[in-house]
Order: structure tokens, then sequence, then C-alpha cells
């Protein structure tokens, strides 16, 4: 589906040069960064990297140091009123009212945000469906586990339709199961052309849920890029081969010299795991290799994905300046 | 625009009073009224004694107690009106919304005062019908005491604001607001006062035109305790003082302070 319109630069999402000290510690340094209409995109970064800082800034609730934050072409320090309007956030696990239910606390965030009551009582029931919390609508919140308010969140977040959706760890607290629901969810509204910003420590979450992902480390964007791109693109990778019986030290420095094997270390009798870079085609040499060795390789299958390699690397590297 | 904010500062008003009601504060508050009515009717004949013949004396008794029941009121109803949604995390929920943060402290604000203005209302209904009842007359001073009690009610509620925006725990701002109004202030009035200078602009001191429009104290011996109350109109001047400059003040350090934890 067309993704839904978003202001005259095109971007739900602008980011230019946003900053925040905290006294002498600097969370966020100079971050620069745009999301596309209809594109979700998966924020990530190890904790402290600055997610949140980010994401309080966009949703007005700290100012930034420096920079701007343009939602739809407006910016939310000046005007975070319309800046809000088209959206809908989930920051953290936020806490509600213990006094109210699901329904009523809807129907607050409905009523601040201008709808009438019908659609409010109408859209209530759809969003607390879709985040299965239906049974629980009249119950006060006081007795809710943190995975169900975390599904409420969602289902405010959802209430009004809004344009893009700001999202601050969003399976957090949630079981396995609730995790699936969720990020079917979330895809779900990608794909009705919906703008998502979604931060996560979560790289196979990000991996099936986003189209973009951005990397963030001590405040600073390390890549940005679609996730197809940057598994492709992504350096080194690491994979293991599991022998019938084990290699020689012979096959050992034979396979070591092949075109694209970084390094090699034996792990156990029976299994070797290879750093290669050169992507697929020189995975496949390696393969080859071993083969024309005569090794009877049981099985070769790539250790983590290609995207948390090159999350690791980068952090690493990010780390080490 | 205009409109719609009105809108939200009664939908905020709305459900803070919700709060109340739910949370059983409103409840325990009107228990505290029983109780001091009770006490109030019940202990004269239980002792043996008259109430007053006359209708200002009969509410006099009453609004002794008026005093306490706006700090109760301050406390139960304001304190934490503002620090909670930090301390409990319920800003996360309610500051995303597009909705400005003075409309959220107005909003709090009006239900504050709502529903103190309720309790005293019931409060001095109760004294008139109860002066009614035994002296056989109501005054016009009864709700010239009533409307000294609104008012001071607004500068409690205000100051209590005040402590809410800038304090970081709702116990702090409970507390601190309950002793400021029943010690901290009556202890500089008092000191004021020895040291010869008249506290007229301490609540406190202020607020003892509620009695005394009802009943103007003798003359006693001046010492210590002798408090300084002045008149109707400097104490008016000094409520609304407290209730705007304490209802700016939080509207502005609740406009800057961050949700950061």
């Amino acid at each position: 589906m067309a993704a839904r319109p978003s202001g005259p630069n095109g971007f739900p999402v602008q980011l230019a040069a946003l900053g925040k000290d905290y006294g002498h510690f600097t969370a966020l340094k100079a971050l620069d960064l745009s999301v596309h209409p209809g594109v979700s995109l998966g924020f990530l970064g190890p904790n402290g990297a600055g997610k949140s800082t980010t994401i309080k800034i966009m949703t007005n609730l700290i100012r930034p140091t420096r920079g701007q934050a343009t939602l739809f072409d407006i910016d939310v320090r000046r005007d975070p009123i319309r800046a809000l309007s088209r959206v809908g956030a989930v920051i953290e696990t936020p806490e509600f009212y213990g006094y109210l239910s699901p329904l009523e606390t809807l129907a607050y965030a409905g009523r601040l945000r201008g709808m009438a009551r019908k659609d409010i009582r109408a859209r209530s029931e759809e969003v607390l469906k879709e985040v299965r919390m239906g049974e629980w609508a009249g119950r006060r919140i006081q007795e809710f586990s943190k995975g169900m308010k975390q599904r409420l969140a969602i289902a405010q977040a959802l209430l009004h339709e809004p344009d893009l959706l700001i999202l601050d760890e969003p399976t957090s607290g949630l079981d396995p199961r609730g995790m699936a629901e969720i990020r079917d969810l979330i895809k779900s509204l990608t794909g009705r052309g919906r703008t998502v910003f979604m931060s996560s420590h979560l790289l196979g979450e990000v991996q099936e849920v986003c189209d973009e992902v951005a990397l963030l480390n001590h405040g600073e964007l390390l890549v940005q890029g679609s996730v197809r791109d940057l598994s492709r693109g992504s350096g080194a990778s690491t994979f293991q081969a599991t022998f019938l019986a084990p290699p020689s030290e012979e096959d050992l420095s034979t396979l070591a010299s092949t075109p694209g094997v970084q390094a090699l270390k034996r792990v156990g009798d029976g299994a070797v795991d290879f750093t290669i870079t050169g992507g697929e085609a020189a995975q496949a040499e390696v393969l080859e290799a071993m083969v024309r060795r005569g090794m009877r390789v049981t099985s070769y299958r790539p250790l983590g994905s290609p995207l948390e390699q090159l999350y690791l690397d980068r952090i690493q590297e990010s780390d080490r300046i | 625009m205009i409109k719609d904010e009105i809108s939200q500062v009664l939908t905020v008003a709305a459900y803070e009073v919700r709060k109340y009601l739910r949370s059983r504060r409103l409840i325990g508050m009107v228990v505290i009224l029983g109780l001091i009515i009770g006490l109030i009717l019940g202990l004269p004949p239980a002792l043996g004694s008259k109430y007053p013949s006359q209708p200002n004396n009969f509410v006099g008794t009453f609004a002794g107690f008026t005093g306490i029941l706006v700090i109760l009121c301050g406390t139960l109803f304001a304190a934490d009106a503002l620090v909670s949604e930090h301390e409990k995390r319920t800003g996360y929920f309610l500051f995303p919304n597009p909705v400005r943060r003075d409309v959220l402290v107005l909003g709090k604000l009006l239900a504050s005062l709502f529903t103190s203005a309720a309790v005293l209302t019931l409060y001095y209904l109760v004294a008139t019908i109860a002066a009614l009842a035994a002296t056989g007359a109501a005054s016009w001073e009864i709700g010239l005491s009533y409307a000294y009690a609104l008012a001071y009610t607004g500068a409690v509620v205000g100051i209590a604001y005040v402590l809410s925006s800038v304090l970081r725990s709702t116990v702090a701002a409970t507390v601190l607001t309950f002793f400021l109004f029943l010690l901290i202030f009556n202890i500089i009035g008092a000191l004021l006062f020895v040291g010869k200078v008249d506290p007229w602009f301490i609540p406190t001191s202020a607020s003892g035109i509620i009695s005394n429009v009802l009943a103007p104290p003798s003359e006693g011996p001046p010492g210590p305790f002798r408090q300084f109350v002045p008149d109707a109109a400097t104490s008016l001047l000094v409520f609304a003082a407290y209730f705007v400059a304490g209802s700016i003040l939080s509207i502005l350090m609740f406009r800057r302070r961050e949700l950061s934890s």
C-alpha cells in the first residue's frame, strides 16, 4: 500500500545535528537521520547508546541541547502539539493510571486528541482486540502485568490511526508469543503505509520487522541503510563447519590459505570456525576447498546473522575509538 | 485552538476528580469530615453542656477546624498531582499526547480546587443546617467564612502545586505541604510576631479570618501564642497572591521539567 502523505520534504522524521548533554555527559552528539514515509526503521544500539534519549526528544519529553527534531516538517520543540498530532508513541514501558480500565484510558487519550466519543469507542474496541486485550477492556489496570501494560501502550499508540509510530523497545516485557504477535502487528502497520521508528537491541526483531536500520553507539550514528544492503555488504562473516572426522593440521593450513579466509579456529574435535570476508562467493569458495580436500563436511552454517556481525564489528570498532 | 484547549483542561480535570474518587481519598476525607462534625455535635450533649445560642458562635466551632480541613485537602488533592506523573511514570503515557503542559497543570489545578471546594461546601452545609436546627437562625457571616475558606484553599493548593512541580517524590511533596501549613508557617508567623513584625503575608496567619468573621477573639495578653490576623481585604489579597503566584510558578516549573527517569 502507498505510504501516507508526509511533509513537503518527504520525511516523517528528520533529525538534524541533534544532541543532548546531561551536565558533562554527552548522551547524543550530533545525530543526523531521516526516515522516508512508509518505511520501518530499526534504531539499534547497545544500552546507553542514545536511543531512548533520541526518542524522548522526538516526543517532547526532554529538550535537545543542540540541533533539531522535526516530525512531518514540524519542529517538535517549537510546536509539539502539531508535531505530535500524527504520532503514536510507546516510550519504555509506560505506567497507566491504575484506577482506570483500558477502555477508560483509551477514552482519556482519545479525548485529549480531540476524537469524537463514537470514534473513540469504536477504535478502542478495535485496537484492544488487535493487541489481544479485548477481554480485559473493562478491568482496572492496577491488576495488570508488565506485558499487559505493554500491550495497552501499543493500543493507545494506535488509537488515532497515526501516520508515524515511535516505539521504544515495543516487545519489552512480553513473553515469546506476545513478542511474535506484536512483531506481526508492526509488520501489518507498515504494510498499511505507516512509518515506524522502532528502537530495539534485539537484532532478530529488527531484521524481521524493519526495512531499514540505523546503528547508534556512544550517541553517534555509525551506519544507516536498508536491512538487505547492510546484510549483504557486511565485512566478515563467521561460519562454522563440522566434519565427520577431525580435520588434520595440514587440512587447516590449506584452508587458511583459501581466498577470503581471514582466520580459522578449531572448536572441539570435529568443528572449525571460519572468519570469511568477500561475501557469498568467498563462503562458497571455502566450502568447495573443503570438499576438494576430501574433508567430509556434515554441516556448514553461519554463526549469527550478517547483520549481527555488522553490528558487533561496528560497535567494537566504535568502542575502540 | 482555545476551544480545544478548554476541552482538554476539562478532560484532564474530569479524570483527576475520578482519581480522587476511585483512590478513596475523597471518601477518606468525607470520613474525617464526619468525625469532626460528630465530635462538634456530639461532645456538648455528652458532656452535659449546651450548644451556643448564636448562629455565629455555633458555626464558629466548626470554623475552628476549617484550617486543618483545608490543609488536608491541599495535601490529599494537590500535593502529588504533578510529581506523580514523573515518579510513577504515567507521564510516559500522558506527555506524548498533543497537549501542552500548561493545559495539564490547569486541568489538575481545576480538579484540586473543585474537589477541595466540594469537601468545604459539604462541611459548611452541615454546619449551617446544624446551626439552623440548634439556634433557629443562620447569618451572612457564615457565608463569608465559607468564602474565606475557599480563598484560603486557593492559596494552599497554589503552594502545594509549586512543591509538586519541583520535588522528586510524592511522599516529600505530600509531607512538606502538610507540615508547611500545619507547623512551619505557624512557627514563622509566631517568630515574626515576637519580633514585632506583623505576619500579614503568612497564609496561615491570614487564615484566621475564617474564624474571626464569625467570632472575633477577645483581646488576651500579648505573647508568642497570640495569633496575628490581618483584616479581611489583606487576607484575601494574600490568598489571591499565593494562588496566582503558585499557579504560574508551577506551570513554569512543570513546563521546564524533563521526563528522563
